[in-house]
C-alpha cells in the first residue's frame, strides 16, 4: 500500500477521499457553490460537466494547488490541505502536458518512483521511446505515458484532467482497462469529454452543472434528460 | 523524498530558470561597467540587488512557463522546496563570480 501518513481504515475496509465547502467566484460568476465529492479507493468517479464549468478547478481544489478558502479536502475524515504535500495520498494530471520537456520517461519515472517498464508494458512502442526527452515524442504519446506514470505511481488516488485527450481510440481502450486493474489498490477520479468511454469505466458519475456537483443515480439516464448525451 | 532525488529536482527546475538568473547576473555587472563602478566590490548592496532580481524571475517564469509546477507537485513538493535552494545557490555562485573577478582585475 501507498506510505501515506493519513488516518488508516478499518483492515480491508477503502481509503475514503471527500471535499466540501468549496465556494468559488470570478467576479460575479459563481464557479463552484455547494459542492460535495466523495471517492474510495477500488472506485472510478467521473466528473463530467461543459466546458468551463469548473472541473478542472475542483481537481485542483481537491490537489491543493489552488487554495480555496473553507474548502475542506478529507482523507478517512482527516483534513489533507493541500493534499499534494502529503507523500503517497494522491496524483494528479492537468490538461496541460504535465512533464518537463527535456526530462526522458526513464528519468520521469525515476522522480515519480516508478517502474517504467512495468508501467508502459501495455503499449510495446512507447518502452521503446523511454530514453527519448519527452520534447521529441508525439503529444499523444507524452499523454500517454503520463497517464500511465500516475496510475502506477504508489499513491491512494489520481485525479485525471482529460486522460484520453489525444490518445489514440485504441490505445483509448487499452488504457481503459489499465485503470480497471489499478482500480483495486487506488481511487480514480477523472473527467474527460469522451463520455461513452468514461461511463463505461466509472463506478460512480457526478455532474457539474451552474457550481452544483450532482451524484446520477443513473448516469446514462441523467445525461440524456440534461441534453448532455444524445439517443 | 530522499535527498538525492531532491537534487535532481531542484536542478531541473534550476536549469529551466538559468538564462533568467544569468540575465539578472548580467544586468548587475553590466551596469557595474555602465556606471563605472567596476571592478565591482563583494559587499552586501550587491548581494542585496542580486537577491531584488528573483522577484522578477520568478514573475517571468510563472508568466513563461504558467504550468510548469504540476510536476513538481506531483513529487509533494511546494513553492518555496524549489526556490529556497534556487535563491541560495545563484546568489552564492554569483557572489564567487563577482569575488574572482574583483581579484584577477586588482
Amino acid at each position: 500500500m501507498p506510505a501515506c501518513s493519513t488516518s488508516v481504515p478499518a483492515p480491508g475496509a477503502p481509503h475514503v477521499l471527500e471535499a466540501d465547502g468549496i465556494q468559488l467566484k470570478f467576479g460575479n460568476r459563481v464557479l463552484l457553490s455547494d459542492v460535495y465529492l466523495r471517492v474510495q479507493t477500488g472506485q472510478v468517479v467521473g466528473l463530467l460537466g461543459r466546458n468551463g464549468c469548473g472541473k478542472s478547478t475542483l481537481l485542483q481544489t481537491v490537489f491543493g494547488a489552488r487554495p480555496v478558502a473553507d474548502a475542506s479536502v478529507r482523507v478517512n475524515g482527516r483534513r489533507v490541505v493541500p493534499a499534494y504535500r502529503q507523500p503517497g495520498l494522491l496524483n494528479y494530471l492537468p490538461q496541460v502536458p504535465l512533464l518537463p520537456p527535456r526530462l526522458t520517461l526513464t528519468a520521469a519515472a525515476q522522480l515519480l518512483r516508478v517502474d517504467a517498464a512495468a508501467a508502459l508494458s501495455d503499449f510495446p512502442e512507447l518502452l521503446a521511446q523511454l530514453n527519448r526527452p519527452v520534447e521529441e515524442l508525439s503529444s499523444g504519446t507524452v499523454r500517454l505515458a503520463e497517464v500511465l506514470l500516475l496510475l502506477h505511481a504508489d499513491t491512494q488516488f489520481t485525479l485525471l484532467d482529460e486522460p484520453f485527450t489525444g490518445v489514440m481510440p485504441v490505445h483509448t481502450e487499452v488504457l481503459a482497462e489499465v485503470m480497471r486493474r489499478v482500480k483495486p489498490r487506488k481511487g480514480l477520479l477523472l473527467t474527460d469529454h469522451r463520455y461513452e468511454e468514461v461511463l463505461a469505466l466509472c463506478d460512480a458519475v457526478y455532474l457539474l452543472h451552474d457550481g452544483r456537483l450532482e451524484l446520477l443515480a443513473n448516469p446514462r439516464q441523467g445525461l440524456r434528460d440534461r441534453g448532455y448525451i444524445s439517443g | 523524498m530522499e535527498f538525492a532525488a531532491y537534487r535532481r529536482v531542484v536542478g531541473l527546475f534550476y536549469r529551466r530558470l538559468l538564462p533568467l538568473t544569468s540575465l539578472g547576473s548580467g544586468l548587475i555587472l553590466g551596469s557595474a561597467v555602465m556606471f563605472g563602478n567596476w571592478p565591482l566590490p563583494l559587499n552586501a548592496s550587491v548581494v542585496l540587488m542580486k537577491l531584488s532580481t528573483f522577484p522578477l524571475i520568478w514573475y517571468i517564469g510563472q508568466r513563461t512557463w504558467p504550468d510548469q509546477h504540476w510536476f513538481y507537485c506531483n513529487l509533494h513538493l511546494a513553492q518555496w522546496q524549489l526556490w529556497a535552494p534556487l535563491v541560495v545557490v545563484d546568489t552564492v555562485g554569483f557572489a564567487m563570480l563577482v569575488g574572482l573577478i574583483h581579484q584577477l582585475a586588482t
